[in-house]
């Protein structure tokens, strides 16, 4: 397929997990808010611009606006690019882009979704509009999977939500190691763990952990579960091989001269998330981990780019092959 | 009677839905007694329903703010342009004779130059045409058409006449529109449809496809040939359009930067490599094509497509330099180029047109200045527009001079009045001044989608119905002679 079409639809895939992502940590944060359990919700909100890599962005807008909140930064501006009202407009304006690949009711949905987000909402009204987030990137992948020919590019929007679930997943992990720092004390203690069920639910992975353990909420449980669990679909290893499998059908007739650079980068990134262990891994550094896993999908996300999506084949080859 | 229609006025002007002696035309009696029974609510009801789809399929322009996000939508109206059986005939077979001989006209300027030879038209308007490209000179396209795509703009004068007022033949846009119109149509207001008697619209995209196959270079079998569309981009304004086209036919929508011509034969830039193309229906102008030849500094193009084109390897559609016939003051010579090459009378008239090329024509002009429109003939988008009647003696005086100075330069037509339909204004229906774009596609045959583009004026005052004025379309109905089609009914069976 057309590789500009490609990688068009890979982003499509990826700003529509971010959109859903973001919707659902904004909903954790303003639960966390309103219980008043964790010190203040301008700490969540910290976590999460932190874990997004968004500070600098943040305190300059604050300079620029002083009134503004973490919460209206990360989900309504349009100056920050990454934030879930940027996330929703990019989408849309991909799907504007490479709509004859759609089928009416994807572009449809999608268009919704982004009318639907195009003004902030009324005071109360954010969980509304966080819950229509999450049910219309429900409805887009279901119709997608239902309206759309099963072809190269349906693999590629995959390999884009996967590699995004997976970037995302760790995130959230990680705003565990920005939310307050526990004492050795306080490890197992309530807060503690009032803070990785915070996690869990960002993740939609509370009542996956309860079926899944049938036990008390703690550091290294959770941990396990959203990052090696395979049954679990918002883990790491979960994300991981699903990009991987739909990744080895969207390439199937590359050449390996243009593939075979992500296909090693996500094959070595499978065996390594394999061979650890998270007891290990929070020992050793929970944060330096996730900030080495993002940092590998990165070179992925490079890859692909690089080789496959705007890899030019030269002229010359082609014309002497044809 | 609904109050609706009973305080409808047709203005001055000839009416499409009410004759001069205030019946309704038989076209419009079933529909007419279908929408009697709305009253505004209604009417207004069904509108906001019609606005919302059109929203929602994303047929929207952005109105650039910095936060608000507005999308808007081009205005659209739920009382349909209706067009009689015969009648339609008569403009069908119209239309297909004028791009009959546009099609000969370009390939004998391209070729054996015999109307020139002939008196037909003058050598210099041809060859001095900027749209006249020398590249292209002694080359014929496959099945000698140029013109595979056009739309041809009409008007219904006050003899209720239909008049030619332009010819598109270079990328000519609003197709998607006539097909999302019915669409709409059909959502919101299906009640409104008489029967199985409306001509359907979305044959286009199949019929567009099986031309663009037709066209193919020689050699490529009818099964392998592989057509795109090449657009300009997400910025232009007729992408929704380029991009609708591209899903209907199931093809691939390239810019410039998805292909790359090596040794005369164009390809596509695919993730598992390059792939042949055969026919690019571009909708991106001559001037930006190939910057090797055209433009330099255009990067909408591919560099090394007009030699590949000329070499046999690929079509592009429409063909490189159609400019010349759908220029001003060729259209003056239109009427005498259908005589000249099918020594027939043209089925549709041309609105009146005098050009200082000719003698008598320029006498003419000069001597009903005050009476006359006068355009200069390479200007669009009505600048440099002259309207005698509302003219000033000076202004008259200094036109006049300046026409003296270079009559080539300037066509004159009378003022043209034009027909209207009934258009809701947020209170009633007035009339609305109503141009009509049919479409007409050329491979082995011309085909004529039933119907077209319906574009009307933002206001009853108002004689400019392009959307860039704040005008609107509407949907084109073309009543079917036998309401009941033996392969309609099958149909029904089925889903029964």
């Amino acid at each position: 397929m057309l590789s500009r079409t490609a990688e068009g639809l890979y982003w499509l895939g990826r700003y529509l997990e971010r959109a859903e992502n973001l919707a659902r940590l904004a909903d954790v944060n303003l639960q966390t808010t309103t219980e008043q359990v964790s010190a203040d919700g301008t700490e969540a909100w910290d976590a999460v611009i932190a874990t997004m890599g968004a500070q600098d962005a943040f305190e300059e807008a604050q300079a620029e606006h002083p009134g503004l909140t973490p919460a209206d930064f990360v989900i309504y501006s349009m100056h920050y690019p990454q934030s879930l009202r940027s996330t929703i407009f990019r989408a849309r304006s991909l799907a504007r882009e490479i709509r004859e690949y759609l089928s009416r009711e994807v572009f449809e949905e999608i268009n919704g979704l982004y009318l639907s987000t195009s003004r902030p909402p009324g005071e109360g009204s954010h969980r509304a509009l966080y819950a229509n987030v999450k049910r219309s990137v429900a409805a887009i992948l279901g119709l997608f999977d239902n309206t759309v020919l099963l072809t190269e590019g349906r693999e590629w929007f995959r390999v884009g939500m996967f590699l995004e679930r997976a970037d995302m997943t760790s995130r959230i992990i990680d705003t565990k190691y920005f939310i307050l720092l526990p004492s050795p004390n306080d490890v197992g203690g309530p807060l503690d763990r009032y803070q990785w069920m915070a996690v869990l639910r960002s993740a939609s992975a509370l009542e996956a952990f309860r079926k899944h353990h049938h036990g008390t909420v703690t550091g290294p449980r959770v941990a396990d579960l959203l990052m090696f669990e395979r049954a679990f679909p918002r883990s790491l290893m979960f994300s991981l091989l699903a990009m991987k499998r739909h990744f080895e059908r969207a390439t199937e007739h590359t050449p390996d001269s243009r593939s075979v650079r992500a296909a090693r980068e996500i094959a070595l990134l499978e065996l390594d998330l394999r061979a650890a262990d998270s007891a290990d891994v929070i020992r050793s550094g929970l944060h330096q981990f996730l900030d080495e896993f993002q940092l590998r999908l990165g070179r992925i996300d490079e890859a692909l780019t690089e080789d496959i999506f705007r890899g030019l084949p030269e002229a010359t080859t082609a014309g002497a092959s044809a | 009677m609904s109050e609706l229609l009973q305080r409808y006025h047709p203005g001055p002007g000839p009416d499409e839905m009410v004759a001069t002696d205030g019946s309704i035309r038989p076209a419009y009696r079933a529909f007419h007694d279908h929408i009697s029974s709305w009253d505004a609510q209604t009417y207004m009801d069904r509108q906001a329903i019609a606005d919302l789809d059109t929203l929602n399929s994303g047929i929207t322009f952005t109105v650039y703010s910095d936060d608000s996000g507005t999308e808007r939508i081009f205005p659209f109206s739920l009382v349909p342009r209706i067009i009689a059986p015969a009648e339609w005939a008569r403009v069908e077979r119209g239309l297909q004779q004028r791009v009959t001989a546009l099609n000969r006209f370009l390939g004998d300027i391209y070729g054996e130059q015999a109307c020139i030879r002939d008196g037909v038209i003058p050598a210099e308007l041809v060859f001095d045409h900027p749209a006249y490209r020398l590249r292209m000179a002694g080359f014929t396209p496959p099945l000698g058409v140029y013109c595979h795509i056009a739309g041809v703009d009409l008007i219904r004068d006050v003899e209720g006449t239909f008049r030619v007022l332009e010819d598109n033949l270079r990328t000519p846009s609003g197709v998607s529109y006539v097909i999302e119109n019915r669409r709409t149509m059909l959502n919101t207001v299906p009640d409104l449809f008489p029967e199985d008697r409306v001509e359907p619209v979305d044959g286009y995209p199949e019929r567009l496809l099986e031309m663009l196959a037709a066209v193919r270079p020689e050699g490529v079998p009818a099964d392998q040939v592989r057509s795109v569309i090449l657009t300009p981009g997400p910025y232009n304004s007729a992408y929704f359009e380029h991009s609708f086209l591209a899903r209907q036919m199931g093809i691939e929508l390239v810019e410039g930067r998805d292909l790359v011509v090596d040794n005369d034969r164009v390809y596509l830039r695919a993730t598992t490599g390059l792939e042949r193309v055969h026919v690019i229906y571009r909708r991106v102008d001559d001037d930006f094509l190939d910057p090797l030849v055209f433009r330099e500094d255009s990067i909408l193009g591919v560099a090394g497509l007009v030699n590949a084109y000329l070499a046999g390897n690929v079509t592009v559609v429409n063909a490189i330099g159609t400019g010349v016939a759908d220029d001003k003051t060729t259209y003056r010579y239109v009427p005498e180029l259908i005589r000249y090459y099918l020594g027939e009378e043209p089925i549709i008239p041309n609105v009146d047109t005098y050009t200082g090329w000719r003698t008598d024509d320029l006498e003419y002009m000069l001597d009903h200045l005050h009476e006359l429109v006068l355009k200069p003939s390479d200007g669009s988008g009505g600048y440099g527009i002259i309207v005698g009647p509302q003219a000033s003696k000076a202004t008259l005086e200094a036109a006049r001079e300046r026409v003296r100075a270079a009559p080539r330069q300037w066509i004159a037509q009378p003022v043209q009045e034009f027909s209207t339909i009934p258009s809701f204004n947020g209170e009633v229906f007035e009339p609305r001044r109503a141009d009509l774009r049919p479409f007409v596609v050329t491979g082995e045959s011309s085909w004529v989608l039933p119907g077209g583009l319906t574009r009307v004026a933002a206001n009853a005052e108002s004689y400019i119905v392009n959307s860039s004025q704040g005008g609107g379309s509407k949907d084109t109905w073309i009543l079917r002679a036998d309401p009941t089609p033996p392969g309609r009914q099958q149909h029904q069976r089925q889903e029964q």
